[in-house]
């Protein structure tokens, strides 16, 4: 299978960094600011929360598992900093690395037994599970059930001895653009995180269980504490993209993120391309653009939108990065 | 409603009738699916479009242009097999033969969903449809009350399942399509033509989806926009009895009826967790037993 | 193989260069006075029919007051556009469609169809200066500090007490139990509704039942219920699709009492999902009846049906959203880009509605739900279905 760029860092792919952080960080604000499309900072925020939860969803296609059930940590990670920050007053910047624990923790749990699980029954186990995570939202009491939970505050300032390291969001005259550049950095964090992840050890061997669990296990590689990691971290992301998503929308309901939102993460994930960890980036950024941009075309939006989906999948059965577009080789 | 928490008599024999009638619909719907799956290894997403489809065009030919109910179903059962066929031959084929992992035909099936949602939604219309019932009349005896049309779409249903059966295991193009599924490369040395039975089992698989859209119009009426929660149900069903296995599908579909069926009346006075307390048992009835009640182990 | 996949790759980067032109490229501007209202709802998926009686009643509306000449605000005359975004049922999409109507310089826009997207919007329309009419009910949105809001039809907090009142005076009920889709708007209206029932001495021998809102099948979920032998049966928050189905089930399961909801209903979905079963059956619209209705109102429906070929009874509340916008405008220009001056205007807005008839009045209300008039006066017509059509059972008030 290939797994992207290469391990090494070549000078290709140094500038590959700086070009990606030069578009993300100032390109695209210029470009916004110019061009007066201030819109666009909330579609690319949705970009890039998704494809950190997609992240997770392609991970545990890393370990050869079809997660069809990201949705419900994101949905968890919602509530968990929502209510971290609603009923216990915490500031969000904890929260939401709490969130993401949470998840991580839960899906240990929830990990353990149905990771054993392969193909579509792990697939079928998962979007149940996003059910699940649904209708727990609708009937635990401390979510607020039916009525979500509203008028959540924006995220608050981060002073360090006098220093303000982070801005009250509240006081910001445009807090989407504050939260595009928390979204994109934590998404190049997540991605770096990954692709650290997957040239490691680690992901040599999780490489291997994806080809074959048995010959993995008969080499002494314990399996099950290896899925379990990548598993967790998979749900940890979910956690956190849906935390933000929250405290940019100020409230969540158990219909926040639903079987729709699951389905999705995995086909942001295919369209990218499977064997690429920025796949899931890119396959976001199309799969959501390209209907955002459809919005002129009217009730013929989701004719055309799945029209293009089948062409490119006919086109490119691999995902959009295997046409190497940037010269990227496969691992 | 503490008194009516445990069921008597009387409405236990009308839950159990209740979850036969939806289990011969629910194993219809799942047929298709397994099929195709047991086939192609295609999770077909478009499924419940499919059934949409049949739905309309018999919701069309017999509530709309006043035909027999009989010629709509024929006409739901011909056009989607044409549908199936044409998604199998102009885009399954292509995809599976050049993706390097088999599960990129999700993303494909699901691109189908979409646009079958979307030609739905432009050619029939947002709203809820139904059609004139087609027999009049309720069954009411002692302690069960059943319509009569009911009665005649769940028989039809059995009817069609029994004769699918048949067609697997006798004719020549069920034997065919069984030896693929079991295993492709073998049944391609033996000089089964992968190609052409591929297409076939698609067709079938679509066709069955329309026959049972057909036949529930006639008791539910159709709507455009619930093709994907029908295919999600179908999954549920399918993962119950075991993925690919024809038994397992129709098992799976009678289970799942009368676990809706028993499940609320049981559950009635928790009410709001019925369906949590459902989902949460087929999570652990999965995780502990993953091949379902009849499957292979891993498929 | 090189030729094609270079080929390809060409074609892949020349697609991704045109997406980012036409995302960055933004609408060419308009050249004739042009007012635009937008709608951000749900057009697709299994609640398209919300959304959809929303768009096709602004676009029947705008066609037609386009084809007299334009709505002239002030001293200048505009063609109306109606510019739609489908928000798929999802409130993280709904922020996208409310985001492109600020984008597109939109300060009156209709919709959201569900709590979830009309909550999630709140912070972009409050940014970005935009008054929204939500088809959702929780009262967060329509109470202070929130004031973007206008809630566009009768809360089933609203008609469900009045409705219970009259079966409770007039047709002798004094039991009543509810059933309510799995989800958040359906399950608040029924908190709602048991809540007034209590409060009217009535005895509630159902509130917990549920289904899916995709089920299809409604008879294991009614089965338990029938046998409570309710005198009235509350369908919460029903969706239009599902009515019928729900009817059908417990009129063939041997209910004999009453059935209502507080939602709009479509009388040609119920002919053809249920037929004379549904005789009796409650609902709720604005300008239902033919007792009703005005001329206007009958021409509005001729030409909804001219344009779209079939027309639906849920535009009978829907068809009033975008008047009250424009009339709004009418009694203050200086509204037209400042949504301030509208809600200056909206404590002593008041206009002869059109769509009924009689002296009945466009205006807005809501201090007794929302302690401030965030909700337009609809008359709240109880209709009862009775051989394909509505007919009124009576009409009551919001104040």
């Amino acid at each position: 299978m290939g797994l992207g760029m290469q391990s090494s860092l070549r000078p290709g792919a140094v500038i590959g960094v700086a070009v990606y952080v030069a578009v993300l960080f100032v390109l695209v604000p210029w470009a916004i600011a110019a061009s007066g499309r201030t819109d666009l900072y909330y579609t690319l925020t949705s970009v890039a929360l998704l494809s950190i939860a997609s992240a997770g969803v392609w991970l545990t296609f890393f370990i050869g598992r079809i997660n069809i059930g990201q949705g419900a940590f994101s949905l968890a990670g919602g509530y968990v900093s929502a209510i971290l920050v609603a009923r216990a007053g915490l500031s969000f910047w904890l929260a939401l690395p709490l969130a993401g624990l949470f998840c991580a923790a839960v899906s240990v749990l929830v990990g353990l037994p149905i990771l054993r699980l392969r193909g579509v029954y792990f697939a079928m186990v998962t979007l149940v599970l996003t059910e699940v995570a649904r209708l727990l939202a609708l009937a635990l009491p401390i979510t607020n059930g039916a009525k979500g939970m509203v008028s959540l505050p924006l995220p608050g300032g981060v002073k360090l001895l006098g220093v303000t390291l982070i801005p009250d969001f509240a006081t910001l005259a445009t807090p989407n653009r504050a939260f595009y550049f928390l979204s994109v950095a934590l998404m190049s964090l997540c991605f770096a995180a990954m692709y650290r992840l997957v040239h490691s050890r680690i992901g040599r061997l999780c490489r291997s269980l994806q080809q074959n669990e048995e010959l993995a296990s008969s080499i002494g590689v314990n399996i099950a504490s290896l899925r379990v990691l990548a598993y967790s971290i998979s749900s940890f992301f979910g956690g956190v993209g849906g935390a933000i998503f929250v405290a940019v929308s100020q409230s969540i309901y158990p219909s926040s993120f639903t079987v729709n939102d699951s389905v999705n993460f995995m086909l942001n994930c295919f369209l990218g391309g499977l064997g690429y960890v920025f796949g899931p980036m890119l396959g976001t950024l199309v799969l959501y653009f390209g209907w955002d941009l459809l919005f002129q075309t009217g009730r013929f939006q989701l004719l055309i939108f799945s029209s293009i989906l089948i062409a490119l999948m006919l086109a490119l059965p691999n995902g959009l990065l295997s046409l190497r577009p940037f010269g990227w080789r496969r691992g | 409603m503490a008194a009516n928490a445990t069921p008597d008599r009387r409405s236990m024999e009308q839950v159990i009738a209740n979850g036969l009638y939806l289990g011969a619909q629910y194993a219809l719907v799942a047929l298709g699916l397994t099929l195709i799956f047991a086939l192609m290894n295609v999770l077909n997403f478009a499924h419940g479009q499919m059934y949409v489809l049949g739905g309309f065009i018999t919701y069309w030919v017999y509530g709309r242009l006043g035909l027999p109910f009989v010629v709509a179903l024929a006409a739901s059962a011909v056009t989607l097999a044409a549908v199936g066929a044409a998604v199998e031959v102009l885009l399954f084929r292509t995809v599976i033969r050049r993706s390097v992992r088999e599960e990129s035909t999700m993303l494909l099936a699901a691109g189908i969903a979409y646009f079958l949602d979307a030609v739905i939604l432009l050619l029939f219309g947002e709203k809820q449809r139904g059609v004139p019932k087609i027999v009049m009349g309720v069954f009411d005896w002692d302690n069960l009350i059943m319509p009569y049309d009911r009665i005649l779409v769940g028989g039809l249903a059995v009817v069609f399942i029994v004769a699918f059966m048949l067609f697997m295991q006798y004719s020549r193009p069920g034997r065919a399509m069984r030896a693929l599924a079991q295993d492709r490369v073998a049944a391609q040395l033996m000089g089964v033509q992968v190609d052409r039975y591929s297409m076939i089992g698609f067709a079938l698989g679509a066709l069955l989806a329309g026959v049972v859209g057909g036949l529930l119009a006639a008791i539910t009426g159709v709507n455009s926009g619930i093709g994907g929660p029908i295919s999600i149900k179908a999954f549920l069903m399918v993962m119950i009895g075991g993925a690919g296995v024809v038994g397992g599908a129709i098992a799976g579909g009678f289970v799942l009826g009368m676990l809706e069926s028993v499940g609320l009346t049981v559950l009635h006075s928790y009410g709001d967790i019925t369906y949590l307390v459902i989902f949460a048992g087929l999570m652990v009835f999965l995780s502990i037993r993953p091949q379902g009640l009849m499957g292979k182990p891993w498929g | 193989m090189y030729g094609r996949s270079g080929l390809l790759r060409m074609a892949a980067l020349g697609a991704i260069a045109a997406l980012v032109a036409g995302a960055f490229g933004g609408p060419a501007a308009a050249e004739n006075p042009t007012l635009k209202i937008g709608f951000v709802g749900v057009t697709s998926g299994p609640a398209a029919a919300w959304g959809t009686s929303n768009v096709r009643s602004m676009q029947t509306r705008a066609a037609w007051l386009n084809e007299k000449g334009g709505v002239t605000i002030g001293d200048k005359t505009y063609k109306i556009e109606i510019v739609t975004f489908d928000d798929q049922k999802d409130p993280k999409r709904a922020i996208a469609g409310m985001e492109k109507m600020a984008q597109e310089g939109i300060h009156y826009v209709v919709g959201p169809n569900v709590d979830d997207g009309a909550a999630a919007v709140r912070p972009v329309a409050e940014k970005a200066g935009i008054i929204y009419f939500p088809y959702a009910f929780p009262k967060t949105l329509y109470t202070k500090p929130a004031s973007n809001a206008i809630l566009g039809m009768v809360a089933s907090y609203q008609s469900g007490p009045a409705i219970y009142k009259y079966l409770r005076d007039h047709k002798g009920v004094k039991t009543i139990a509810f059933v309510a889709g799995n989800e958040s708007d359906p399950l608040s209206q029924r908190d709602s509704g048991v809540a007034a029932a209590k409060a009217l001495g009535m005895k509630v021998l159902a509130d917990k039942d549920t289904y899916e809102t995709d089920t299809r099948d409604f008879t294991p979920v009614l089965t338990p219920i029938v046998k409570l032998k309710p005198d009235l049966l509350v369908l919460s928050g029903v969706a239009p699709a599902n009515a019928p189905l729900l009817i059908r089930s417990a009129r063939e399961l041997g209910y004999k009492g009453l059935i209502s909801t507080e939602t709009a209903q479509d009388a040609q979905v119920l002919k053809e999902g249920a037929g004379d079963l549904a005789d009796g059956f409650i609902s709720v619209g604005g300008a239902s009846t033919p007792e009703i209705r005005s001329a206007t109102m009958d021409e509005f429906i001729a030409r909804y049906t001219k344009m779209f070929g079939e027309y639906n009874d849920e535009s009978n509340t829907k068809v009033y959203a975008l008047e009250y916008i424009l009339d709004t405008l009418k009694a203050n220009p200086a509204a037209i880009d400042n949504v301030e001056e509208f809600k200056k205007t909206i404590d002593t807005f008041s206009a002869p509605n059109p769509f009924v008839k009689g002296n009945s009045t466009l205006h807005y209300v809501g201090m007794t739900s929302f302690g401030q008039k965030r909700q337009v006066a609809v008359p709240m017509v109880v209709n009862e279905y009775r051989g394909g059509k509505f007919v009124t059972l009576f009409v009551g008030s919001v104040d």
